[in-house]
């Protein structure tokens, strides 16, 4: 990853109410993490899922359309996904902190 | 009769046996069953009740009739039969006793169609007829025809019908039609012709045969056609092919290599499969040849260039969902800047207020101060932010060009980094990626967004291919006739360039050598010098792209064309001190507003050499703008750190809105503006901040359009509101507005 994407990442990080950021590459392996390591691939694996679930509902309402990003606003975090074909990126936020 | 007579009927009709005796089993049945119950009554009445039924015609015998006994002999003698018949005999000359006739007498003889099972005529017909029964020795029957003669005659052909004979007796395989004919061979051999063998016989048997065989014809000729054989020459001979026992053979071929497969089948997937053989075609049709060419090219930058473009995606991803992290943080700061309308404006009559929102800064600008602001013409939401310096003291030595997007108020999206201070920048119309930046040493550099920020499209070189001082403001021009971008841009060196974008250089033109009108003054050795004049800002007119505005540091404003550069079309005396900014009115072009250090805001109409309408501050204005959205309505920051609001439709005389937006004394606002579409502004101050406010609903008040008149759009209603406005301040007579009794505004 270039330069200006890791300071973006990092910038990231340091925002308000962040929990953590997780890097999926598209074998749905967790590259990089902030948070531990069980956490890390529990969400990488359910994300996944979700994510592939998400884009099918996307694609099957209109195949020309697509699946671009993804927010799951829970009781304590919003979760936002950026599923791209070649990787996704999860960030977690505790948006009242 | 005895048991018509016990039968217990009551109907009369069934009187027969069978009736009867079921009806005496009945009896019984109920008999026992009334003896195991042990009650007899039940039973006797219903015998009682029981009647003879007997025919009406039947004779009344008395009981002694009934009593009387007859008797009848039987004897063995046919006493019919006439015992003495006699008949002549010519043999014996005399009449002898005719033999006795029988017993038996015929009465009916009828002859019928129909066979007895056991009987021999049936016995052949159910073999001829039945299939699966052993053939007939058909031939047998014109054998026996020819050969009668042959036995009635002599014995010659002997030989001949032996062998038919034998031949016969081969194919016939009634084993026992056989044994019965070889007994009546034997007699009849015996009894007519001593000399023929025993094997003869069977000949004569078949002859004997000869008879039922006829009558069999006729029973056969109706079922079947038979085939006519030649009855002389003939020969019939029957083989039966030896018949190949059956086996099974089993063999098992080695099973084919099985593998799972699941998915699922998705309409979307359908359509990408659809468009894959769709592309697929597409590149078929090209030519071959391209596409091994255009493959090599790409398989040598394949890596670096996907990498690249897999950055460029992650980077993306990131700066969205760093907008995301913002929105959330910034939740309730979003929902003022879409939604809240300031409720208490309907109680303030003619006044309003601004209502802060975000703060934009970047780290690396901290010390350095804001010194210019534009919307981009596209993207409402993004705006560029010019970091230098005002001060000649404290020059950096670097510069900044942010572009930050109220999407993501805590990071700039685009930042450009320079090696002096950012003066002033300008965002292509056409190109919203085209950004040219003036910087304080007199270069300029026009960098696409899109490519990269790092390094300058073009950038202007030498000493004479640049201002010698810094660039006070930058507009991008209409295209050239040819389609060449190009830009003007205007400095304190008092001259107004124009730069083209060639090919690979900046081409530079001066359009315009300001100089002060009655600058001439004696130079030394008694030659004369002109004077120039240092440009501040600069405008163009929306309308007509040849007409320009400059304000000088000398407080003058020149009217300039492009088309030629000696000669300014007009000149406004407009302020004591140096003009910060002017500004030409959104819907009428004739009208445009002027600051400058003099504390003073001055409304000019075009061609008119006094002001229509004259502010006085309080402190020196750095900037002022008309709104996009009311013609009467223009905002101005000074350097006390407050913003104006002016209406001018509402108050002529002082702003609608005065408000601080940065602490008095340590900080001073220096640029604002406004935002095309929504209703907020954003300020700059000398910290390197930029603040967005947003304006209250009193501030963007818009013309409500008379009742008969409801069809008129809301710029036509703009427009005529200005112009009644000025048709009040033309009507006073020139020299009434004296400059200098400006309304002071205080706040």
């Amino acid at each position: 990853m270039s330069q200006e994407v890791e300071e973006t990442l990092k910038r990231i990080q340091s925002h308000k109410g962040v929990v953590g950021t997780i890097v999926v590459n598209n074998e749905g392996i967790p590259v990089k993490s902030t948070l531990d390591n069980t956490t890390t691939v529990q969400y990488a694996g359910l994300m996944n899922q979700l994510a592939d679930k998400a884009r099918s509902v996307v694609r099957d309402l209109d195949p020309s359309n697509d699946l671009t990003f993804l927010r799951v606003r829970s009781k304590k975090h919003e979760i936002m996904v950026a599923p791209d074909k070649d990787f996704i990126l999860i960030v977690i936020q505790n948006p009242t902190d | 009769m005895s048991d018509n007579a016990v039968a217990p009927t009551q109907d009369v009709g069934s009187a027969d046996d069978l009736s009867d005796q079921q009806d005496e089993q009945e009896i019984r049945s109920s008999k026992s069953k009334t003896e195991s119950g042990g009650d007899s009554e039940d039973f006797d009445p219903w015998t009682k009740s029981r009647q003879l039924a007997k025919p009406d015609d039947q004779l009344d015998l008395t009981e002694a009739e009934l009593g009387e006994e007859f008797t009848k002999v039987l004897t063995p003698t046919n006493t019919n039969v006439i015992r003495n018949l006699v008949v002549f005999s010519f043999k014996e000359g005399e009449y002898v006793p005719a033999p006795l006739p029988g017993n038996t007498v015929t009465l009916i003889s009828y002859p019928g169609n129909s066979l007895h099972v056991d009987s021999e005529e049936a016995r052949l017909q159910i073999e001829e007829s039945d299939e699966i029964g052993v053939p007939l020795p058909m031939p047998n029957y014109s054998a026996v025809e020819a050969q009668e003669p042959v036995v009635e005659g002599d014995g010659e052909g002997d030989g001949e019908s032996d062998d038919e004979n034998k031949s016969d007796a081969g194919d016939d395989k009634q084993g026992d039609e056989g044994e019965t004919e070889g007994d009546d061979q034997e007699e009849e051999g015996k009894a007519a012709d001593g000399e023929q063998e025993a094997e003869e016989g069977d000949g004569e048997a078949a002859v004997e045969d000869e008879e039922p065989a006829d009558q069999k014809k006729a029973v056969v000729s109706q079922g079947k056609k038979r085939k006519l054989i030649n009855q002389f020459n003939y020969c019939e001979r029957a083989a039966l092919t030896f018949s190949y026992p059956k086996r099974s053979v089993d063999t098992q071929t080695v099973p084919p290599p099985r593998s799972q497969f699941g998915a699922n089948v998705l309409q979307w997937v359908i359509y990408d499969s659809y468009l894959e053989d769709f592309e697929e075609q597409q590149k078929d049709s090209t030519k071959q040849a391209d596409r091994k060419r255009s493959m090599q090219q790409k398989k040598l930058t394949d890596k670096s260039l996907q990498a690249e473009q897999l950055n460029r995606k992650y980077l993306k991803c990131w700066q969205i969902l760093e907008r995301m992290i913002n929105q959330n943080i910034f939740d309730d700061i979003a929902h003022d800047y879409r939604y809240w309308e300031d409720s208490a404006d309907e109680f303030r009559e003619g006044e309003g207020n601004l209502l802060p929102l975000w703060k934009f800064q970047y780290e690396k600008t901290k010390k350095m101060s804001v010194t210019d602001i534009i919307f981009n013409p596209c993207y409402y939401d993004l705006f560029a932010v010019c970091f230098g310096s005002h001060d000649f003291m404290k020059q950096a030595n670097e510069g900044y060009l942010c572009l930050f997007t109220v999407k993501n108020p805590s990071f700039p999206d685009y930042i450009i980094q320079t090696d002096c201070g950012v003066m002033c920048c300008d965002i292509h119309p056409n190109y919203p990626f085209l950004v040219v930046v003036g910087l304080y040493d007199g270069n300029v550099a026009v960098y696409n967004l899109r490519e990269n920020c790092r390094e300058p499209l073009y950038m202007s070189k030498g000493v004479n291919g640049k201002h010698s001082e810094c660039v006070w403001q930058l507009k991008w021009g209409p295209d050239m006739n040819d389609g060449e971008i190009n830009f003007y841009s205007v400095s304190s060196d008092g001259r107004v360039f124009n730069w083209i974008l060639m090919q690979n250089k900046l081409w530079v033109t001066t359009i315009i050598t300001l100089y002060l009108e009655n600058g001439l003054v004696d130079g030394p050795d008694g030659t004369k010098l002109t004077l120039k004049s240092c440009g501040c800002c600069m405008k163009f007119h929306p309308i007509d792209p040849k007409i320009f505005l400059i304000g000088t540091e000398d407080g003058f404003i020149y009217k300039c064309s492009t088309a030629f550069s000696s000669k300014y079309l007009m000149t406004y005396n407009a302020h004591n001190m140096s003009v910060y900014r002017i500004d030409f009115n959104r819907f009428n072009s004739n009208i445009f507003v002027s600051c400058g250090g003099d504390w003073r805001v001055k409304v000019w109409e075009d061609m008119r050499a006094d002001p229509l309408f004259i502010f006085d501050l309080g402190s020196a204005v750095g900037d002022v703008k008309w709104a996009p959205y009311s013609s009467t309505v223009f905002a101005a920051v000074t350097t006390e750190g407050k913003v104006y609001v002016f209406d001018l439709n509402v108050n002529k005389y002082k702003a609608i809105c005065v408000q601080a937006v940065v602490p008095k004394r340590k900080n001073k606002l220096t640029r604002l503006s406004f935002n095309e579409k929504l209703p907020f502004i954003v300020v700059g101050d000398e910290k390197g901040v930029t603040t967005s406010l947003k304006l209250s609903p009193n501030l963007r008040v818009m013309v409500k359009p008379p009742k008969k008149q409801s069809y008129l759009d809301q710029t036509t209603l703009q427009i005529a509101k200005l112009e009644k406005l000025l048709s009040l301040v033309r009507e006073l007579p020139e020299g009434t507005i004296v400059p200098d009794t400006a309304t002071t505004v205080r706040s």
